[in-house]
């Protein structure tokens, strides 16, 4: 084959890779139609992407830094936190609602600091920082709660949140895509963006060329850590009470979906599209599990599958493609 | 390796990480007399038989560059299994247990051919290996199922003039392990490949070979660690086995090995298994809440990594 | 990581197969026969003690509202009795930490083990070496527990809970219709119990029928999503079994959310509080009670126990039905929903 010729197809590889998820999902979506016709109802739609949510936002959040080659496992524990101090600080009263989701935007972006700050300035091993401060806010978490989910929630804001426009979509979603559109832009059309791809792709290349990549990772785990709240806060507004541990475990959904999604450890690949689409994925594919009454743990057995799967077509891909 | 430093003495940016065990150590020793009390102690070897053991595995495992998050999965199995077949019959502990390590040599292999021929990330395959070994130990049983016999009972409970059993059963593990990893050649492949695995390869060393074996001893040492655990319940638990992997990662850590690889000793995560056990032992002798247990231990992490800095000039 | 019952719950639920062993609470003639084991008595002798008592608490899991209540009963009644402390330990949910938390506690030489388990099997060793060391141990809250290591239960019949609640729901649809019933984390006594009970009192009843049972694992975020999925499979449910509060409130949400609350009936959900204030303004319901006295009574039975007195293998906390009209005396309007109608004193709440 000439040269050209097997550049054009490792081109068409690596931009079949980029598209995979989408394709994925559009399989999967069809599977869903075969078991149930109720898949064809934008309501039910609209209900799983409810139930996602909180995942898909804290997914996009932790996308930033996964372009980076870094990882934030403190996701879960965030959302926990955040939520429980949105429901503390509401007090059952509107006019906290304000001061409430700040702070836990706050919070959330202070702890996406932290992470951040030490990830940049010392070779700590993100993994195993984001865990041991992911333990460390559980601990917080449960030690300002003392074990019972502490706050009532303001009135009107389940309700805000789960109320349909056009009696089709809940506002939920809006916000979700809402969140989903500004991450797209950031990634896409901001020089951020862009450097973060540069920092993932070759550290060292982007250091020489006098990228300010200590800034550029604090920035990513910062907003990983912001989305985490207002995934904290979407938990909170799909639940109505906070709960001391919600968000435990959720990180391993929000890490299987992004890498679902393109996104790989390596970094410098991926994005948030991509993310999106492995978010549907694994959403339809735990509501295929529980539809077709299978039991709760087939959705394990499931996510271990898609995900082993998933990853190795990209390696696959990406060798070929190489 | 990229540390330049006199074998034997003692470098703060490579040693340094062994204070806080040694501190958290003599600290309870003096203040608490409730610690320094010899039932305690043996109470405290006893609780961290398991971890050690599985920190063992996944020592040679981080060595190697890799992470193994299946091995608590691993271990929950074992328990489930063992317990179910034993069912209290002491006779059949010997074939159980060696059918135990074959299933966790077996799963240790899959590990290995799955990450060889599809070239996955080692964190994505484990993390998958994980959840299937979750659903199948669930679609199994739900609840506790069998007893675990009498001997391994004894092997996690009791002791022998004062030392427990478990303590014994993970120092030869411990030396095993050492000896393997620190001097045969196959240890250090096994750094060199975790170290730098492109210049391994153009050195000759297989390292396809090398991420096989690595995942069979993780493996075995979770089954090992699972029959330790069953002994421990007396019970098969389904859930036993949640979360270990990440402790056994986390007190690997403390111990000072890096998670880029090429470095590792058994007897350093040995320790950061027992400053675990011990901050533990401490916090609850002195009252402490488990949610400040909880917080501290995420503190504790945090304060080792910072602590302990690889030494390179490029990442 | 850190086991709590949210991970649990990420990872239980229905079990379509087993090779399970039969649950040996499972039915109606089965807790008759507890009730007669728990009548029979205990020979205290051999733990009589005097003098300032020391408590050792093992808390299988100190995550959830109910039990931070019951652990409240525990000290409040402490408190009222010679005890010199009350040491706690909070194995969060895994069982080899509750084993080792027990052996602490044996350690630091208490007096009495008062525990509820992560898992009855797992620490049945532990607890026979404590009561062979001469403390005595009681179950707190769980269902009736025989076995040597347990030296008295004050226990609630999961059982006798859900027949309470089958009944007046049978009640309050007028003894036809269909139901999906919430239950616990899947294979614990509560969530067995509860689905038995249903069964068995809706065999009286041949106009309903069981359209399906959940798994909401006590979680009110998952029993809100898991009704979710039932309206969509469902056109129509005309009553809910669910006797746990904090689930019927996420199930609520979601019937309401789908414009379907008219259309069903809810059995009496328990005392918790976000449960008690939907209850109160709806008028259905109402409340069968999962007592958090729970903690005073097993309390009370261990001083019973070390004074020698004679006390039964398990001293039943029973469950009682509360109207929806007499709610408005149990909801705490100003207090979160994650809180629970008790006695308390204001000084032993929860902070």
């Amino acid at each position: 084959m000439s040269v050209a010729a097997t550049q054009a197809t490792r081109l068409q590889l690596s931009h079949f890779g980029r598209y995979a998820i989408f394709f994925v999902l559009a399989v999967i979506y069809v599977a869903g139609l075969a078991v149930s016709p109720a898949f064809a109802e934008p309501n039910y739609i609209l209900n799983i992407l409810r139930q996602i949510t909180p995942v898909g936002i804290a997914a996009v959040g932790v996308t930033f830094v996964m372009i980076l080659g870094g990882i934030d496992l403190s996701v879960g524990a965030v959302i926990s936190l955040t939520s429980v101090l949105t429901a503390t600080v509401m007090a059952g009263d509107v006019a906290n609602l304000a001061p409430a989701i700040l702070l836990a935007c706050a919070v959330g972006l202070c702890i996406g600091l932290i992470n951040g700050i030490i990830v940049a300035f010392s070779r700590a091993s993100p993994f195993i920082l984001t865990l041991g401060m992911g333990v460390a806010v559980v601990g917080l978490t449960q030690m300002l709660t003392g074990g019972t989910a502490k706050g009532i929630v303001s009135p009107g804001f389940r309700e805000f949140f789960n109320f349909r426009v056009g009696g089709l979509l809940p506002n939920l979603a809006i916000a979700f895509l809402l969140l989903v559109a500004i991450g797209l832009f950031i990634e896409k059309a901001t020089i951020f963006g862009r450097q973060l791809f540069l920092v993932g792709t070759n550290r060292a290349t982007a250091v020489l060329s006098g990228l300010a990549v200590r800034r550029v990772t604090i920035a990513a785990y910062a907003i990983s850590g912001l989305f985490g709240a207002l995934a904290g806060i979407a938990l909170l507004a799909r639940s109505g009470v906070s709960s001391t541990v919600a968000g435990q475990g959720l990180e391993f959904q929000v890490l299987a979906a992004v890498v679902l999604g393109g996104t790989t450890f390596e970094g410098g690949r991926g994005g948030i599209a991509g993310t999106v689409a492995g978010v549907l994925v694994l959403a339809i594919a735990f509501n295929l599990v529980n539809i077709a009454g299978l039991p709760y743990q087939m959705q394990l057995l499931v996510m271990g599958f898609i995900i082993i799967l998933a990853s190795a077509l990209y390696g696959q891909i990406s060798d070929l493609a190489d | 390796m990229a540390v330049k430093t006199v074998p034997g003495r003692f470098a703060f940016d490579r040693d340094g990480i062994l204070i806080l065990p040694a501190a958290t150590l003599i600290i309870a020793a003096l203040a608490l007399p409730a610690f320094r009390d010899p039932a305690n102690l043996a109470n405290v070897v006893r609780q961290a038989g398991v971890l050690g053991i599985l920190a063992i595995g996944q020592t040679f495992v981080i060595s190697a560059g890799m992470l193994d998050l299946s091995i608590g999965a691993i271990t929950g199995l074992v328990v489930v299994l063992s317990s179910a077949l034993l069912n209290g019959d002491a006779a059949l502990t010997l074939p159980v247990v060696a059918l135990m390590v074959a299933v966790g040599a077996v799963i240790g292999m899959l590990n290995g051919v799955l990450l060889n021929t599809l070239r996955l990330h080692p964190l994505i395959l484990t993390f998958g290996m994980l959840s299937v070994l979750q659903g199948a130990i669930f679609s199994f049983t739900d609840k506790s199922v069998g007893r675990t016999s009498a001997p391994l009972a004894m092997l996690a409970n009791g002791d022998i003039a004062g030392v427990p059993w478990s303590a014994l059963l993970l120092l030869v593990l411990a030396i095993g392990g050492h000896l393997l990893l620190a001097h045969t050649r196959f240890g250090y492949h096994l750094m060199a490949a975790g170290g730098n695995p492109e210049s391994a390869r153009r050195a000759g060393i297989n390292i396809e070979r090398i991420r096989f074996a690595v995942f069979v001893i993780s493996g075995v040492t979770a089954a090992l660690a699972g029959l330790l655990l069953a002994g421990r319940l007396g019970t098969g638990y389904p859930l036993a086995g949640n979360g270990l992997e990440l402790d056994a990662i986390v007190a690997v850590v403390l111990g000072g090995t890096l998670l880029s690889g090429g470095r590792g000793s058994i007897w350093r995560s040995l320790a950061g298994v027992l400053m675990l056990a011990v901050l533990s032992n401490t916090l609850n002798l002195m009252n402490v809440s488990a949610f400040v247990q909880m917080f501290v231990k995420g503190l504790v992490v945090i304060g080792a990594i910072l602590l302990n800095q690889p030494r390179r000039a490029s990442s | 990581m850190i086991l709590t019952r949210r991970t649990l719950l990420a990872l239980m639920g229905t079990t379509a197969t087993t090779l399970a062993i039969r649950s040996a609470f499972a039915d109606q003639a089965t807790d008759t026969a507890q009730t007669a084991k728990a009548a029979e008595t205990v020979d205290t002798s051999a733990f009589k003690k005097s003098g300032k008592i020391k408590i050792g608490v093992s808390a299988g899991y100190l995550s959830n509202s109910w039990v931070v209540f019951a652990l409240q009963h525990v000290r409040w009644e402490a408190s009222k009795h010679d005890v010199s402390e009350v040491i706690v330990t909070d194995a969060g949910f895994n069982p080899a930490k509750q084993v080792s938390d027990i052996e602490d506690l044996l350690r630091q030489k208490i007096d009495l083990l008062i525990y509820w388990p992560v898992d009855d099997a797992s620490v049945a060793n532990v607890l026979k070496r404590a009561v062979d060391a001469g403390v005595p141990t009681v179950q707190a809250g769980g269902g009736f527990t025989d076995a040597p290591g347990v030296t008295s239960n004050a226990y609630i019949s999961q059982w006798k809970l859900g027949e309470m609640v089958a009944r007046h729901l049978m009640q309050d649809i007028g003894g036809k219709g269909k139901i999906v019933a919430m239950l616990p984390i899947a294979g614990t006594t509560a969530a067995v119990d509860q689905l038995d009970a249903f069964n068995t009192v809706a065999k009286e009843y041949p106009g309903v029928e069981l359209l399906s049972a959940e798994y909401g694992d006590w979680n009110r975020a998952k029993a809100k999503q898991i009704t979710e999925n039932l309206l969509q499979r469902f056109p129509k449910i005309d009553g809910v079994f669910s006797p746990s509060g904090q689930m019927s409130i996420g199930m609520a949400e979601a019937f309401d959310e789908a414009g379907r609350l008219g259309e069903t009936v809810f059995s009496p959900g328990d005392e918790y509080n976000g449960w008690l204030k939907w209850a109160a303004t709806h008028k259905q319901g109402g409340v069968v009670t999962f007592p958090t006295r729970a903690g005073q009574v097993a309390v009370q039975v261990g001083m019973d126990i070390l004074a020698g007195k004679p006390v039964t293998r398990g001293v039943a906390v029973p469950s009682v039905y509360v109207a929806p009209a007499e709610i408005g005396s149990l909801v705490a309007a100003d207090r979160p929903d994650d809180w629970w109608a008790s006695q308390l004193p204001p000084e032993f709440l929860p902070q």
